[in-house]
C-alpha cells in the first residue's frame, strides 16, 4: 500500500514548520504534534493549500499530565487525506488563540470545548454565552476529576451521603495521584 | 426610512424548544422586522444526556447499547463508527460477511432516514399527504429491522467485532420485496412532492447557500451535493467494502431547498441497488469475532479518527484509549454541529418567520448530535 500522498502532506508541513513532529498514522491519516502558538499559522497554511474542510475540534484531558490536549482535524477534498493537528494547554488557565477568523465553525467547537473543559479561546466573542448547558456554574463537567454520580448525590440533596456513597460503590476520580 | 414602513416594528421569536416539527428539542431565537428574519441563534442543550462522560466510565463493550442513541432517526452510523475505532485501535480482524452486513444494515437506515426526510420537510410545507405515506412506507422496512435485529429503532445490532446475528432465515427474499415495493413507490412520491407547485413554490431558490462558502462552513453530505460538489465518505474515505460496490452519487446544483430534497429522493433509489448488490455478493462464514471477556478486555492505547457518510453528512467518532477497560475519551463529531448551528444562523438571515421550519429540515438537523 503505498503512502505517498500521505509523505507529500508530512513534506508540505516540515518545509514551512521544523519545529512540528509529523506522522503518518496509517493511509489517509496524518498526525501533527505543534505547540499551541503555532496552530493557527499551521491551520492557516494548510488551508491555502487545499484542507478547505474544517472537521472538528476534539478535547481530551489528560489529567495525570496536568494538560488538556486540542486536536484539531481537517480534511482535504483534493488530496483526500486527515491531518490531526494536536497540541497541549494546561489544565488551569489554558487558553488557546481562536479559529474563527480561519474557519466561522471553529467558533461553534470552540464554545463547546470552553463549557465541557474550561479552555479559553481567546477573541472568540459568544464564548460567555451559553451553549449547552443551561443554568450552569459548576466545574467544567468533561474534565476527569469531576465524577458525575457524587455530583447528584450532593446535588440532590441526600440525607446521607456517605451511606448513599456505599450504595452505589462510588469513588471520585484519583487516577491522577497515582503516578 | 418611510412613514409607510415605521409601523412595523421588530419582535423577537422563540422556534422551539418543544420539537419544531418533528427534529427534536432545538430551539432558534428569532429577530425579526415584520417577518423578515435580521438574526437567528441557534440553542441546543435540550437533549444533552452526557453520553461522553458516560462512554468513560462504562467497559467498551458496554457503550454498544448507548452509541446508537446519539442519532435518533438514523442510529446505524454511530454503531458502525463505534465498533469500526474500537475494532482499528484494537487491532480486533471483522468477518468479511459481517462487513457486507454492515453495509447492508447502513443502507436500510439510510433508506428510513431519507424517508422521514421527505415526510418532514413535505409536512413543514402543509403537505400532510406526504409524512403518511413516508411513515407508512418506512414501517415496512422498520419490519425488516426488528427481524434482524430485534428492535425497531435502536437496534444494537453492530458490536466490535462484527454483527451480533447472522441473517434470519428466508430474510433475504422478505427484504427484496420491501425493497421492490419501495422502488415502485418512489414515482408516486416524485409526483406526490416535486411535482407540486406549492412544494417548488416554496423550496426552488429558498435557503441557498454557494458552494465555495459551503465547503468552508463545513457542510457535508447530501446538503454539500446539492451544492454540485461531489464529496462522499463512502467513496473519498472508503470503510468497510464500500470500495467493492458500485454505486452513484447524484449531485444537483440549485444550492437550494428544492437541491437538497432531490438529492435525498435520488440516494434512495442509489441506497436500494446497493442493497441489492449486497444480498447478491454477501460471501458465506462467521459473523462475528468475538474480543473475549467484556469485563476484562483491555484495549491497546492510540487515538484514532473514524468517519462514515450518514444520512445527514459525515459523522466521526475521535476514540483514545489509555490501554484501558474502558474508553479513554470518545468525541462525537455529528454533521448537525455545523449545519445546525452556524450554517441555519446564517441562513435564516433575510428569510420569512414562515421558512424556519423548512429551511431546518432541508438541512437535516438532528439536535441529538449537537447535544450529545
Amino acid at each position: 500500500m503505498s503512502l505517498e500522498k500521505e509523505q507529500k502532506v508530512v513534506d508540505l508541513i516540515k518545509v514551512s514548520f521544523e519545529d512540528a513532529e509529523a506522522e503518518i498514522q496509517r493511509e489517509r491519516r496524518v498526525k501533527v504534534k505543534v505547540a499551541p502558538n503555532r496552530v493557527f499559522p499551521l491551520v492557516a497554511y494548510l488551508k491555502g493549500n487545499g484542507f478547505k474542510h474544517f472537521v472538528a475540534i476534539s478535547a481530551v484531558d489528560w489529567i495525570r499530565d496536568g494538560e488538556i490536549e486540542l486536536v484539531y482535524h481537517l480534511w482535504n477534498y483534493d488530496e483526500k487525506v486527515h491531518v490531526m493537528i494536536k497540541t497541549r494547554v494546561p489544565r488551569d488557565g489554558g487558553s488557546m488563540p481562536t479559529l474563527k477568523p480561519l474557519f466561522n465553525q471553529a467558533e461553534t467547537y470552540e464554545r463547546d470545548i470552553h463549557e465541557f473543559f474550561g479552555v479559553h479561546f481567546e477573541g472568540n466573542e459568544k464564548l460567555d454565552r451559553e451553549f449547552i448547558l443551561e443554568d450552569w456554574d459548576g466545574p467544567p463537567p468533561m474534565r476527569k476529576d469531576f465524577d458525575t454520580r457524587l455530583f447528584s448525590a450532593e446535588f440532590y440533596d441526600q440525607e446521607d451521603l456517605e451511606s448513599e456513597a456505599l450504595r452505589l460503590k462510588i469513588q471520585p476520580y484519583k487516577g491522577h495521584l497515582k503516578k | 426610512m418611510n412613514g409607510k414602513n415605521e409601523i412595523i416594528r421588530e419582535f423577537e421569536y422563540f422556534i422551539g424548544p418543544q420539537h419544531p416539527g418533528i427534529t427534536g428539542n432545538f430551539s432558534i431565537k428569532l429577530k425579526a422586522k415584520g417577518d423578515v428574519i435580521l438574526e437567528a441563534e441557534a440553542r441546543p442543550g435540550y437533549l444533552h444526556r452526557g453520553f461522553e462522560k458516560l462512554m468513560e466510565q462504562r467497559h467498551w463493550i458496554k457503550n454498544v447499547p448507548m452509541v446508537c442513541r446519539i442519532c435518533v432517526p438514523d442510529p446505524d452510523p454511530n454503531e458502525v463508527l463505534y465498533a469500526m475505532g474500537v475494532e482499528e485501535l484494537a487491532g480486533l480482524e471483522v468477518p468479511e460477511r459481517a462487513q457486507w452486513i454492515r453495509v447492508m444494515v447502513l443502507e436500510m437506515s439510510r433508506i428510513q432516514a431519507h424517508l422521514s426526510y421527505l415526510g418532514g420537510i413535505s409536512g413543514a410545507l402543509g403537505l400532510y399527504t406526504a409524512p403518511q405515506w413516508m411513515t407508512g412506507d418506512r414501517d415496512y422496512l422498520l419490519d425488516r429491522f426488528e427481524e434482524l435485529t430485534g428492535a425497531r429503532v435502536y437496534h444494537i445490532y453492530t458490536t466490535p467485532g462484527g454483527v451480533r446475528r447472522d441473517l434470519p432465515e428466508g430474510f433475504e427474499d422478505r427484504l427484496r420485496e420491501t425493497l421492490d415495493y419501495i422502488e415502485k413507490r418512489l414515482t408516486d412520491y416524485y409526483r406526490l412532492i416535486f411535482d407540486n407547485p406549492v412544494f417548488q413554490k416554496r423550496t426552488i431558490g429558498v435557503g441557498t447557500m454557494d458552494p465555495d462558502w459551503a465547503i468552508e462552513n463545513g457542510v457535508t453530505g447530501p446538503n454539500l451535493r446539492a451544492c454540485g460538489i461531489k464529496a462522499d465518505v463512502r467513496i473519498d474515505d472508503p470503510y468497510l467494502v464500500y470500495d467493492q460496490i458500485e454505486f452513484e452519487v447524484p449531485t444537483e446544483t440549485g444550492c437550494d431547498m428544492f437541491s437538497r430534497a432531490m438529492i435525498r429522493f435520488q440516494e434512495i433509489q442509489q441506497s436500494i441497488n446497493i442493497v441489492r448488490q449486497v444480498l447478491d455478493r454477501m460471501p458465506k462464514g462467521p459473523f462475528l469475532n468475538k474480543p473475549g471477556n467484556p469485563l476484562m478486555w483491555r484495549v491497546p492505547a492510540g487515538d484514532v479518527y473514524v468517519r462514515v457518510e450518514s444520512s445527514k453528512g459525515e459523522f466521526g467518532y475521535y476514540i483514545v484509549s489509555d490501554g484501558g477497560v474502558k474508553p479513554y475519551r470518545v468525541h462525537v463529531r455529528g454533521p448537525s454541529m455545523t449545519h445546525g448551528i452556524h450554517v441555519i444562523e446564517t441562513l435564516l438571515v433575510g428569510q420569512r418567520v414562515a421558512d424556519v421550519s423548512p429551511i431546518m429540515f432541508s438541512l437535516d438537523i438532528c439536535p441529538p448530535d449537537i447535544d450529545r
